[in-house]
């Protein structure tokens, strides 16, 4: 009998290098398919279509004839930066583009090293294309252009574009460093963040008190959870832990913090912190106090986190830890943590979105944020009265929109990339 | 890990309690700011007039400018000030808690807040007066105004003072933060009436025209609103540094002595000159009077200022009238009440002697 | 082993597991107690030295005004009242909002996952849109979109000759009590239990005899008998009152705030475009083979949906949308930029109105906590019940 493998053809020589693909559907099949399939789907076309293009021409009208922007072309360096002293903004630009340095380096050596252990395992990494670059961040270069097309001089335009010379070059340095350097690339960033804050701080420089608009929203999100990280880890720890004193006391704290609203902890902090405070003692200021709110309040989420995280590494790794002879802290730190931290990265994000829409809380609380921004320059002597809050706000909203699409879209990518979620 | 936590919190408690102690000996604000070298004053950042940020980051209006003439008179120098923006809710800890000096923010000087807020309210720089606005032709009076709906400020005097006046009357108020959305709320039609103090419904009249609505502000003022100056209670010496500030500018205002003129008042002979001429005229106006006011005979009234701080407080600032055309009066606001008292107005400054 | 034996073996205590734990525990109980207590006396301290009272009495003071939407503006206006008038205000909003949030989220995140291409770029703008800009600009925008369409009082208009639409209040027909209502409200109450009986009495000839049940039927059947009776007995106890325009003022019906329905409109519509997420998530963890089955079964999507789909997504989807009630309740705190008068809002005019601030703020963060408690607790105990058998 012969082989039944010789009965089928042999395949042609182009199947070995194009894999199979459904055949595209021409426009017709696909309207018919996914829009006309049925009456009650012709029906909701119709619908949502006509409402579609409604609204479409709507927004376009309100935002190309019917506002004036001229209260957000002149008050622009204020929903920025709030009241910066103009004298002192050069500080704003150096630190940013020391900043802008430090993190293409550390990103830069981090792919590398990525690259070179993904060679060594013998794995492909894909590095991604400036077209991919593009669709990916295509929010965020709309609003840059956006603020620079309502922006009165030219300087903020060669800024902008400085910033992306910098970012993109010292992209490209960090590969270029030893490879014991980029070990330390971690430590990289955490010197350009000191650096950051050193060079709007030093030397007669302004302190965060007086900082606002977005460079303080963002500063606040950041700093809140830095801050709140390692809070939220050892409360999460001690939710977890045997000695039942401490899981009380850190379940006390976590449930207290998750039941009532921020805005009832920044009101705290506006109306008590002060009392908290010893005779002899500076008054925190507005600003400060925010930010102990902040990261008591984010404290609290980041340890539900965490403790999601621990709960996802298999109960055999600490147990085979233990076997072996390690001591807890140890298995903590080399076993436990950083497999819980890298399943929590997608979390994280989520909680850090989060806190950045919750930032704008703090117009209720007179910090000047960029709403409070909206309000002040409403209450200009050329603008007060008009009701141009209903261009100033969609502004804002926009910002706010932005960042946290941006930062969703990017957790995704991570998501997927680190196979979180798939078994 | 447990025994570094605990120890942790421990020193923590040790370290907080052991810095509770130490008593200061009594000094007054006025040294403290000398030493600090910058007046921290509360403000409003989002009132037409009196408290707004401009375009380019700073603070402008007529309170505002009443911070800088203090800060003048403590400092010498009218720029040498900290604007802390404060809500209405937040004024009054602020200032007893120590992180403002004083507070200059449209504050009603009330009996209640005088008692019980911890709070010494200074001569008064502007007399106001609640006031209602309507949409023109709706109603004549308050009285007409039953079954309607009031938009008003929270946190303020307005609310109290509406529900008094509204006495026996039906009606709704609506309490809004900021007056953005309250704009909104009255020009769509959701409150038949705005009510504030009536410099503020003349500063926002304007932009509510442009909007298309037509609105009469009622004559009826249904409270009295004397807005000025506030400080920390059980600091006298502080107080009057204050006072006398504020009342520096209303007798500078009497006297006819500007911001552009008193550049050229040096000496005995160049007052003289200038009441001859008279570029210098009212009330009192002699020689010798003006001489001891300006400081020019380095006579020193012991309010623990240099004697020649009102110079530095007009020349750098100006005077009441100066402050008042340059802000307060753009918004519409007549004189009225805010004038010299030899003019029909209310402002009458204590003599220098 | 003896007990000389253990004693020799012991470790001396400062190597003793068990002692190092027990100290452990009592030095973190003593220190946390030590913060806690020296932060509590720091506080009395300050607060004598400004004279500001530590007592709650301010409770008891007149306030000069009400609240406005409370329906306590009849009783003495004291700020006790007062902030239960805050209290109550944030209960309607939570009452109405989490089941509109639910099934508007329901709506929208089966919308994402349909085969209309419109409706799925509809649904996934909606939820992109909302999802991540901050709730308080959604109650502004909201507010100023609101405002903008609807009539003046003066022109208010009313659809169906029903309800009332203008830009101050919405008013809806609503029930009013006349003589013998509280008579017949017992009599409902009778009602209602008849109704569960019928129900478990047709589950129960189902479960034994395998007849179709037809219980809702039953049930509403048996109501409508007991009720219509009751009312037509006693003389018409309880009828519709229909709202009316007159002037200023819309008498009978039942009235919401136009800031009311802002802020639980915009929250609806904010949370429900999580919620969306979260069930269009639990949907497609629902394993494929279920549908694959249920078309091979040959039930239309109605059927797959209601019946073997979405039973299945409820269970892994009602831990997230617990969280996402409790955000509702605690976002509901934002309705002060708009001048809703919800209890956030009423304490911090209580708190600008010179009363102490340290207990205000304390009592606005006990009744967050008791809200949120208790919508934990009711989720909690939904979820339990639908939980399979846990693998813990």
């Amino acid at each position: 009998m012969s082989d039944p493998i010789d009965l089928m053809p042999p395949l042609p020589p182009e199947a070995e290098e194009a894999p199979w693909r459904p055949s595209k559907l021409t426009p017709r099949e696909w309207a018919r398919e996914n829009l006309f399939s049925n009456w009650w789907n012709s029906l909701l076309t119709v619908l949502f279509g006509v409402g579609f293009v409604y609204l479409g021409y709507r927004t376009l009208r309100f935002v190309f004839v019917s506002a004036d922007w001229e209260i957000v072309r002149i008050n622009l360096t204020n929903f920025m930066l709030g009241r910066f002293p103009r004298e002192e903004i050069w500080r704003v630009w150096v630190s940013a583009y020391v900043l802008i340095a430090a993190v293409g380096l550390t990103v830069g050596a981090y792919h590398q090293t990525a690259v070179e252990r993904a060679a060594e395992a013998g794995l492909p990494h894909a590095t991604p294309s400036v077209s991919d670059r593009l669709k990916r961040f295509w929010p965020a270069i709309l609003l840059i252009a956006v603020l620079l097309a309502l922006s009165e001089t030219i300087t903020p335009l060669l800024i902008v574009l400085g910033a992306f010379a910098v970012g993109i070059a010292a992209r490209f340095a960090g590969p270029l460093l030893p490879a014991s350097i980029r070990r330390w690339s971690w430590a990289i960033l955490l010197v350009g963040i000191v650096a950051w804050l050193q060079i709007l701080n030093a030397a007669g420089g302004v302190g965060w008190n007086d900082w606002g608009g977005l460079h303080l929203t963002l500063f606040m999100t950041v700093a809140g959870i830095v801050l709140a990280f390692p809070i939220g880890l050892l409360a999460a720890l001690a939710r977890r832990s045997t000695l039942p004193a401490l899981r009380i006391l850190s379940v006390t704290y976590i449930e207290f913090i998750r039941g009532v609203p921020l805005i009832t902890l920044l009101l705290m902090g506006q109306f008590m912190l002060r009392f908290f405070v010893p005779e002899g003692f500076p008054v925190p200021s507005d600003v400060t106090r925010a930010l102990i709110a902040i990261t008591l309040f984010e404290g609290a989420y980041v340890a539900e986190v965490v403790r999601g995280g621990l709960q996802a590494v298999p109960r055999g790794q600490s147990e085979a830890a233990y076997a072996v002879g390690l001591p807890t802290p140890k298995v903590m730190r080399f076993i436990v943590l950083p497999q819980a931290l890298r399943a929590v990265i997608p979390a994280m994000v989520g909680q850090f979105i989060s806190l950045f829409k919750d930032t704008s809380l703090l117009y209720i609380i007179g910090v000047l944020e960029m709403l409070s921004v909206s309000e002040a320059a409403n209450a200009q002597p050329i603008f007060q009265g008009r009701g141009l809050s209903s261009v100033t706000l969609p502004l804002v909203g926009l910002i706010y929109w932005v960042g946290s699409y941006t930062m969703s879209k990017e957790s995704r990518r991570i998501e997927r990339k680190l196979g979180v979620g798939e078994r | 890990m447990i025994k570094r936590l605990v120890g942790l919190v421990l020193v923590l408690a040790l370290v907080a309690a052991a810095c509770g102690g130490g008593d200061d000996e009594e000094t007054s604000l006025l040294d403290t700011i000398r030493e600090r070298g910058e007046l921290n004053c509360g403000v409003n950042d989002a009132v037409p007039g009196f408290g707004y940020v401009e375009a380019d980051g700073t603070f402008s209006g007529f309170d505002v400018q009443y911070c800088r003439a203090v800060a003048a008179a403590v400092l010498g120098d009218a720029t040498a000030v900290k604007f802390v923006p404060l809500t209405a809710a937040q004024r009054f800890t602020s200032l007893q808690s120590g992180e403002i000096d004083v507070l200059i923010r449209n504050t009603t000087a009330t009996a209640s807040r005088d008692g019980t807020e911890g709070a010494t309210f200074l001569t008064t720089t502007f007399y106001d007066g609640q006031g209602m606005m309507v949409r023109t032709g709706e109603f004549e009076s308050i009285d007409d105004m039953a079954n309607t709906t009031v938009c008003v400020l929270t946190g303020t005097t307005t609310e109290l003072n509406l529900a008094s006046r509204f006495a026996g009357i039906p009606y709704t108020a609506l309490t809004f933060e900021s007056n953005d959305p309250l704009r909104e709320a009255f020009v769509s039609g959701q409150c038949d009436g705005w009510t504030s103090d009536k410099s503020q419904l003349a500063a926002v009249k304007g932009g509510v025209e442009e909007s298309g609505v037509a609105v009469t502000i009622l004559d009826e003022t249904f409270s009295k609103e004397p807005l000025g100056p506030v400080v920390a209670d059980g600091d006298s010496t502080w107080a009057q540094v204050v006072n006398w500030v504020v009342m520096a500018t209303i007798q500078a205002e009497e006297w006819g002595i500007t911001s552009g003129n008193i550049g050229g008042l040096t000496d005995e002979a160049s007052v003289q000159a200038a009441i001859d001429s008279g570029m210098l005229s009212g009330p009192t106006a002699t020689a010798p009077n003006i001489v001891k006011f300006l400081g020019i005979d380095q006579t020193d009234p012991g309010l623990g200022l240099d004697p020649d701080f009102v110079v530095d407080v007009i020349g750098q600032v100006g005077n009441y009238g100066e402050l008042y055309e340059a802000n307060v009066a753009p918004l519409g606001l007549e004189r009225g009440q805010n004038d010299l008292w030899f003019k029909g107005g209310l402002l009458y400054s204590w003599p220098y002697r | 082993m003896t007990a000389e034996t253990r004693a020799a073996v012991r470790p001396p205590w400062w190597r003793n597991l068990r002692v190092l734990r027990a100290v452990a525990q009592i030095a973190a109980v003593l220190g946390a107690l030590a913060v806690f207590v020296f932060l509590l006396l720091t506080v009395r301290t300050n607060l004598e030295a400004k004279g500001i009272s530590t007592s709650f009495d301010f409770l008891t003071q007149p306030a000069g005004f009400t609240v406005a939407g409370s329906g306590l503006e009849r009783t003495e206006p004291i700020w006790k009242f007062i902030i239960f008038g805050g209290a109550k205000n944030t209960l309607l909003s939570i009452a109405l909002g989490l089941p509109l949030t639910t099934l508007l989220g329901l709506i929208v995140g089966v919308g994402r996952l349909s085969r209309n291409f419109l409706v799925r770029q509809a649904a996934t703008i909606y939820v992109e849109t909302l999802r991540n800009i901050p709730p308080l600009l959604v109650i502004l925008f909201t507010f100023l979109a609101l405002l903008l369409p609807l009539p003046t009082i003066q022109n208010a208009t009313t659809v169906a000759d029903l309800i009332v639409v203008s830009n101050r209040e919405i008013a809806f027909p609503s029930l009013a009590n006349q003589e013998n209502a509280a008579i017949f409200w017992l009599l409902v109450l009778v009602a209602l239990a008849a109704a569960a009986t019928v129900w478990i009495w047709r589950s129960r000839l189902f479960d034994r005899t395998g007849r179709p049940h037809h219980r809702v039927l039953w049930s509403l059947a048996t109501f409508a008998a007991i009720a219509a009776a009751a009312w037509f007995a006693l003389g018409e106890p309880v009828v519709i009152s229909k709202p009316v325009v007159d002037e200023r003022v819309i008498t009978g019906g039942f009235k919401m705030l136009a800031s009311y329905v802002t802020v639980t409109l915009a929250l609806t519509v904010y949370t429900a475009s999580h919620v969306a997420e979260i069930i269009r998530g639990s949907i497609l963890a629902v394993p494929k083979g279920q549908t694959e089955a249920s078309f091979a079964v040959g039930l239309t999507n109605f059927q797959r949906y209601r019946f073997v789909v979405l039973p299945q997504a409820a269970r892994i989807a009602i831990p997230p949308m617990i969280n996402q009630y409790l955000n509702f309740t605690k976002n509901t705190s934002l309705a002060l930029a708009v001048g809703y008068a919800e209890v956030t809002f009423v304490i911090v005019t209580v708190i600008g109105n010179a009363n102490p601030a340290p207990q205000s703020i304390a009592i606005l963060m006990v009744v967050y906590l008791v809200f949120s408690l208790t919508i934990s607790a009711i989720s909690n105990a939904v979820n339990r019940r639908l939980q399979l058998a846990s693998k813990r």
